[in-house]
């Protein structure tokens, strides 16, 4: 430590050049997004007329005929329900699959995490897929579709390589208590791993409610669409009618910020993570 | 000596508890994937009640060695190797240095992090829409700005070799949210007292940075290198919404698709051609699988000389 | 993540686990449906259709009068994109789970003299016995006996009736323009070349067209391969055996007219439009031309109203008789599933819609060129499209299937020219082209 003053001088001119290029590179986020928005809200002749030049008016109807035109009362819940529990299933058994390899508690745990690693590279296998879904008759069936999304070797990964970071003393301490292995992991390690589950989820998550082929071929009874599959009421073959579409997707996009927002406070919560350690 | 949890009986528990996760996986995953393979080896539609025949390696020797169509091939398998080294290496910088920006204690962050991290949200379709109008060359305001400039582009409409890099660039800034927050998750596992430490003896920014970040990141690090490599070699739907299937600008996820789809170009209509494909897939899938090993290999050899 | 929030989660998946598990009998209920051998019976009929606004409209309303007049029958009716029309037929007919569907006109069939070439997956439909036999139906009567012979049979049967062809080989043109700058509406090559000097000499951009999708580039070149190719279908035939090459004399006039077409007739700029956008640039007023398919007509009537354009054959030939030919497509059609345990509904479903007054509205709604004789179609581009309709030609791309090896060069896109492609030289592309082309030839022989 040369100096305490010249340190403080430091960490406000590193404050203004950290500000430079965050709101530099904000700009980048924030002009497509204000695009969209500026889409959202103009009427379709005047989009036709000039697809980028800005709304004159602020045509909310596009909003309300989103909603209404492609269902979002209905199929909302569905997408709800699907992500909530495709998203609950896999990060439950997720755990319990990366913490034993993490921890090397069961034999050939890094065969494993091979096994699972080889899983990020597998080609897409959409017929034989279909076929089993099919063979086990769990076509145009809930079940069926959730099972598509139980499995994710991205998390996998992110979760084992969280869990090194924890320190292991823990499961020798919670051992020597007496806790059980499962009361273990689900009390003591999941809390610890929140950061790593907040971004497993999101992750997840949001893969599951943009999807949009699954749905179009694996539900095609009408009480099981997930809002994805509605939003094709405003694609045409000869052109879309690109200002609903555009507030439509605002619209669908809302929950999954909002849970990014939620997750985002776990994340940084993680912090207190360090100070847990033993 | 690591600690088993129970003793007798009870030691099988995280086998017990491992199971359903692995089985799902050989379910869902592995098993359907495998029969990729072995549709790779027959001339499948995938059309229920269509004979199969069993045509050996004839797939993969067409799409290798086949007329000009193979030469095609391989320049869209270079083309994804660009790709791949472009995307990974400047995603992975541009994630990194924007995670320690963010994870400072600044006014704001969350609102800069929740910003980046937008576009993973959006999903591929929309950040389509989005940079389509944004890159719009007749008054759009990317137009608009260079034209203050005085010079003119038609972005994604430009020559191939043009349009393949504003994709290389959109799908920089679409996934660079996901590299940002793993490297979030790993900073916040960092205990502060570490950094601490580091200051009293003296250590600089880049001394801290270098002696204490960097290899506390290392999980991090392999995580947002294997990903970054992966999703690059097998991306290609941003290509679909941005410049559509364009002679110079094809990489091999895109080619797979097309085959498998039949949607190389406008209105034909074509034939199911599963066998094809999956022969296709498959050796784009060896080509990940050969590099990710590699790099996951030399990653965990690293990982254990610095974590020990 | 708390306790709580994971108990109130697990809460949920067995929430949605139990209301899956109890709302899975009614979805195998709906397949297995047992066939509707009496009138009577309460059927619901599956009807896939791919995403065409207009159509789809048009579907509901018939759809709620069909289930009036027959209320023991319940329409199920499904809409998914175009590009994943092909996918989805094939799944739901694997599945047994769809009676009607809607097919695309029967096209790329594999001819005699193709080698190892694949069939095109509605030809591979039939082969595995999934598509129902309508041969000698009441309703193939109501429909041109052309169209269902060559966009809905295969050896001899019919398995499609066809609702409609579209143009690609038009050009719009902005009648006030053309008026202002007192300039005839071109009937040849030369014309066209000359008008496109007046307007650009006169600061008016001469075409548009939605050059970053590619095929918008090729498709307005149309009417250039069609005039040196009248007989598409013998085109594709010569290329296969060789006495057509991309490169003869006759090929180089068509690429040195594609180049000016790319380079000089096109507005700068053209090559950043997207397919969508560019109905909406020509309806602004802005552009004299724009070179594309009759289903564009709609969406620049929705952008401007008031705008006032007309629909020419493109004159790729420097003489104006060559000039007189549509070329274009058959789209959408029906077809049945053989599996289907509706069959009688599903017939009926074909029938009610071949009523001349409901294919009527049905080509009011959707602007198709009708395949039934007695329909017309009165739209504004129909009266423009009226006078050549006896001379429609189906286009030489849903004819051509590409040998196996053949390169991504073997297609006569006037899109390879810059600024859309990479090329400039006709000569050395037409090369390119054939090149490509041989190499399949080759490899298939």
């Amino acid at each position: 430590m040369t100096s305490q003053t010249k340190g403080f001088r430091k960490i406000n001119w590193s404050k203004v050049g950290s500000y430079a290029i965050l709101i530099l590179l904000a700009v980048l986020y924030v002009g497509p997004l204000f695009m969209l928005v500026n889409t959202s809200l103009k009427t379709m002749p005047s989009f036709m007329k000039d697809a980028t030049s800005l709304t004159t008016s602020l045509n909310f109807e596009n909003f309300s005929e989103a909603w209404t035109k492609a269902n979002f009362p209905k199929y909302l819940l569905n997408s709800v329900l699907y992500t909530v529990a495709a998203t609950t299933i896999y990060i439950i058994t997720a755990v319990f699959v990366a913490f034993p390899i993490a921890r090397k508690y069961i034999k050939f745990s890094g065969a494993v995490l091979t096994l699972f690693v080889i899983a990020l590279f597998l080609p897409p296998a959409l017929i034989p897929q279909f076929q089993l879904i099919l063979n086990l008759g769990l076509y145009n069936n809930p079940i069926g579709y959730i099972m598509l999304f139980i499995v994710n070797p991205i998390g996998i990964v992110i979760l084992v390589n969280y869990i090194k970071t924890v320190p292991k003393e823990l499961d020798e301490a919670a051992a020597l208590d007496g806790c059980g292995y499962f009361r273990f992991v689900w009390s003591i390690v999941l809390p610890l791993i929140r950061p790593a589950i907040a971004t497993v989820v999101v992750m997840h998550s949001i893969g599951i409610w943009n999807e949009i082929i699954a749905p179009t071929i694996y539900l095609t009874n009408k009480d099981y669409y997930p809002i994805t599959r509605g939003l094709i009421v405003f694609q045409g073959v000869y052109g879309s009618n690109w200002p609903t579409l555009a507030a439509a997707v605002l619209l669908l996009t809302l929950p999954m910020l909002v849970l990014f927002l939620v997750l985002q406070r776990y994340i940084v919560s993680g912090l207190t993570a360090g100070a847990v350690k033993g | 000596m690591s600690y088993h949890f129970g003793r007798g009986k009870s030691k099988w528990i995280p086998y017990l508890m491992l199971l359903p996760g692995l089985l799902f996986y050989f379910l869902i995953a592995l098993g359907p994937s495998m029969a990729t393979a072995v549709y790779s080896f027959t001339d499948a539609t995938g059309i229920k009640g269509a004979p199969i025949r069993w045509i050996g390696l004839d797939n993969y020797r067409e799409f290798l060695f086949m007329g000009r169509a193979s030469v095609d091939n391989l320049a869209a398998l270079q083309r994804t190797l660009i790709f791949c080294a472009a995307v990974t290496l400047i995603q992975f910088t541009m994630g990194l240095i924007v995670a320690l920006l963010v994870n400072q204690k600044l006014r704001g962050t969350n609102i800069f992090r929740t910003l980046y991290f937008m576009p993973v949200i959006l999903g591929v379709v929309i950040q389509g829409l989005m940079w389509s109008l944004f890159l719009y060359p007749l008054g759009g305001p990317a137009a608009k700005l260079l034209s203050l400039l005085g010079m003119r582009s038609e972005f994604l409409g430009g020559q191939p070799a043009e349009a393949f890099a504003w994709v290389i660039f959109i799908q920089i800034w679409a996934n660079m949210g996901t590299t940002m927050m793993i490297f979030i998750a790993g900073l916040q596992t960092i205990p502060s007292e570490m950094y601490e430490a580091a200051r009293i003896d003296g250590a600089n920014s880049w001394q801290v940075f270098r002696n204490v970040t960097w290899p506390l990141l290392t999980p991090s690090v392999n995580t947002n290198l294997l990903l970054n490599i992966i999703g690059s070699l097998q991306a290609w739907q941003l290509f679909l919404v941005l410049v559509g299937y364009r002679n110079g600008t094809q990489v091999l996820g895109y080619l797979i698709y097309a085959t498998g789809f039949g949607q190389t170009s406008g209105s034909v209509s074509s034939s199911f051609r599963q066998g094809y494909a999956a022969a296709a897939s498959i050796i784009l899938f060896l080509l990940v699988l050969v590099i990710g090993m590699s790099v996951q290999y030399i990653l965990q050899r690293r990982e254990a000389r610095i974590l020990g | 993540m708390s306790k709580k929030m994971f108990s109130f989660l697990s809460l949920l998946v067995a929430f949605a686990i139990l209301l899956a598990a109890c709302s899975s009998p009614a979805a195998t209920g709906s397949q297995t449906e047992p066939a509707a051998a009496a009138g009577g019976d309460k059927v619901t009929l599956r009807v896939l259709v791919h995403q065409n606004p207009p159509m789809v409209a048009f579907m509901e309303t018939f759809n709620q009068k069909f289930q009036e007049k027959h209320p023991n029958i319940t329409v199920d009716m499904s809409v998914v994109n175009a590009n994943d029309l092909s996918t989805v037929s094939q799944t739901r007919l694997s599945a047994n789970d769809i009676d009607v569907l809607d097919i695309f006109g029967f096209a790329n069939g594999a001819q005699p003299y193709m080698k190892m070439v694949d069939s095109p997956n509605w030809q591979q439909l039939i082969e595995a016995g999934l598509l129902m036999d309508l041969t000698g139906q009441d309703f193939l009567k109501n429909y041109d006996e052309n169209a269902i012979k060559d966009a809905g049979s295969y050896n001899g049967k019919v398995y499609s009736i066809n609702l409609g062809r579209v143009i690609y080989s038009g050009i719009y043109y902005n009648k006030q323009l053309f008026e202002e700058n007192k300039i005839a509406v071109p009937t040849t090559w030369p014309e066209l070349a000359a008008a496109c000097e007046t307007f650009k000499a006169n600061n008016i951009p001469c075409m548009t067209a939605g050059g970053k999708d590619g095929w918008p580039i090729f498709v307005g070149a149309y009417g250039l391969i069609g005039a040196m190719y009248p007989d598409q279908a013998a085109l594709v035939e010569g290329l296969w055996n060789g006495t057509i090459k991309w490169n003869d004399a006759k090929s180089l006039e068509m690429w040195t007219k594609m180049q000016v077409y790319a380079r000089d007739m096109m507005e700068e700029g053209a090559s950043g439009i997207a397919g969508d956008a560019a109905p909406g640039r020509f309806a602004s007023g802005a552009v004299a031309m724009f070179p594309g398919g009759s289903w564009y007509a709609p969406a620049i009537e929705a952008a401007q109203p008031a705008f006032d354009w007309g629909y020419i054959p493109f004159p790729g030939s420097d003489t104006a008789a060559d000039n007189q030919y549509w070329f274009g497509k058959y789209d959408q059609g029906w077809a049945i599933a053989s599996n289907t345990p509706n069959k009688d509904a599903s017939v009926l479903y074909l029938k009610e819609f071949s009523d001349p007054a409901n294919y009527q509205a049905f080509v009011d709604a959707v602007g198709f060129i009708p395949t039934q004789p007695t329909a017309k179609l009165n739209t504004k581009i129909g009266a423009d499209i009226a006078p050549f309709l006896g001379n429609f030609r189906v286009g030489y791309e849903q004819y051509w299937i590409a040998p196996k090896g053949a390169g991504q060069f073997a297609n006569p896109w006037a899109s390879y020219f810059k600024p859309f492609g990479t090329d400039d030289d006709p000569k050395v592309l037409a090369d390119k082209v054939q090149a490509d082309l041989q190499a399949g030839l080759d490899a298939v022989k």
